[in-house]
């Protein structure tokens, strides 16, 4: 094969019709196992999954706007989801850590030990509230798995968190019941107004 | 009497064939006979006809191919075993692996094999690579040997990997979350293998699943295959051999 080809490269009228055929023959086997290979990587490339769809509506209660109170944080733990309620309107942050990928979980106080500490901790740019000595408490969230911190608005500020976690779609839907699609981040200013 | 004389006559050539074409060169009493028994029998002929003392010095080798591969071995065995029980579906997965530990009878301790068995054998599949390093063994000739071994101490980790999974515990999920997010942050192609790891965008059935498969079955194959070619390899290009 290899001694066809060269004879071939170097006067293609030399070439016999036995090499024709070895040179075409390697040539569709090399095509085909190139298009089996590419074609088995698309086999194992799931075309339907059967995984919980992004967009959803919270079941009883948490569906009705009213029933949050403002400045509250709501988490919808099975869907990785939570629901924030200030002054200016509704927030869904997705419940995924920036590391890489776990679930952080709420907790009403995540400053106080790093303040105690001694550890500097930033401005909360959207509530404006600084952890102190004095005043050391602010919820959040803390992530088990590499200890990331996230302030109650899903930004990072401590551990290996690289950003903040995404901020995702809310809205009402017609039936006056909130509708969330995890599939769609949005803007950090983002709000719903209700 | 006679046609009795024959009969047992006949049976005991019979016999006396069969046992020949088992054990075909007698007992090894002499240098030449064993070393003939070792050429022509399957299961010796991994083994050299003749070896050197110093070759295969403890103190040289730490007998720690060896050792890996005999932790390959009871790790097959005892999978098998485990692979009885075990149903690899998110319904069924914790409960056969309690079910494992402390109802089926010594099934805490094939299990127990099985994990302890695997972390050692990641440890000696590394530490052979680093003997085999510090004693210049990856040398010419053996360069080719030593990338098979690097292949094969890819596929231990990978099995390692997917074998983290199966117990389907908290731990098991969150791993294997942070380890596929770890193949998300590759270049260009880092999404797309994930969703192939994955099976999907979250770690769930498909992926124990996919996990699974390649466990028992895909990634010991080419282990199997890969090791095939490693000793012979060593066979080929002989001992690097103590000092």
């Amino acid at each position: 094969m290899a001694a066809d080809f060269k004879r071939f490269m170097e006067d293609s009228r030399e070439m016999s019709r036995r090499s024709f055929l070895a040179i075409a023959g390697w040539v569709g086997f090399t095509v085909a196992s190139a298009i089996a290979l590419f074609q088995s990587v698309k086999f194992i490339q799931p075309n339907a999954t059967y995984e919980d769809p992004p967009a959803f509506k919270p079941v009883g209660d948490l569906a009705i706007p009213t029933n949050y109170a403002v400045g509250s944080t709501t988490v919808i733990i099975d869907k990785r989801v939570v629901i924030n309620r200030d002054t200016d309107g509704f927030y869904a942050i997705s419940l995924i850590c920036t590391h890489l990928g776990c679930t952080p979980r709420y907790f009403p106080d995540v400053t106080s030990d790093l303040v105690n500490a001694g550890t500097q901790i930033s401005k909360d740019p959207d509530t404006g509230q600084l952890a102190t000595r004095a005043n050391p408490i602010l919820p959040g969230f803390k992530c088990p798995c590499h200890g990331s911190r996230y302030f109650r608005d899903a930004d990072n500020f401590f551990g290996p968190a690289p950003r903040p976690m995404d901020r995702v779609h809310i809205e009402l839907a017609k039936d006056g019941k909130l509708f969330i699609d995890r599939s769609i981040v949005v803007d950090h200013h983002y709000r719903l107004k209700v | 009497m006679k046609v009795i004389r024959g009969a047992v006559d006949e049976m005991w050539s019979v016999m006396e064939q069969m046992v020949g074409s088992i054990f075909r060169h007698g007992l090894p009493l002499t240098d030449k006979i064993a070393a003939r028994t070792a050429l022509t029998n399957f299961v010796l002929h991994i083994h050299p006809v003749r070896v050197r003392r110093s070759w295969i010095r403890m103190s040289y080798t730490l007998c720690l191919g060896g050792l890996s591969f005999f932790l390959f071995i009871v790790l097959t065995v005892t999978g098998l075993y485990l692979m009885f029980y075990y149903v690899p579906s998110i319904n069924h997965a914790y409960q056969d692996m309690r079910d494992l530990q402390f109802v089926v009878t010594f099934g805490g301790l094939i299990r127990n094999m099985h994990r302890w068995a695997a972390h050692a054998m990641v440890i000696t599949v590394w530490l052979h690579m680093a003997r085999v390093f510090l004693t210049g063994s990856y040398k010419k000739p053996r360069e080719f040997n030593w990338g098979v071994g690097t292949l094969l101490l890819l596929i231990t980790l990978l099995l390692s990997f997917t074998g983290y999974l199966l117990p389907w515990d908290q731990l098991s999920i969150w791993a294997v979350t942070v380890g596929t997010n770890m193949a998300k942050y590759a270049p260009i192609a880092g999404p797309y293998t994930r969703y192939l790891m994955l099976g999907g965008h979250a770690v769930g059935d498909a992926t124990l699943l996919r996990f699974y498969v390649m466990h028992v079955v895909g990634l010991p194959l080419i282990g199997f295959l890969l090791m095939v070619v490693h000793f012979w390899r060593v066979r080929k290009d002989g001992f690097s051999g103590g000092l």
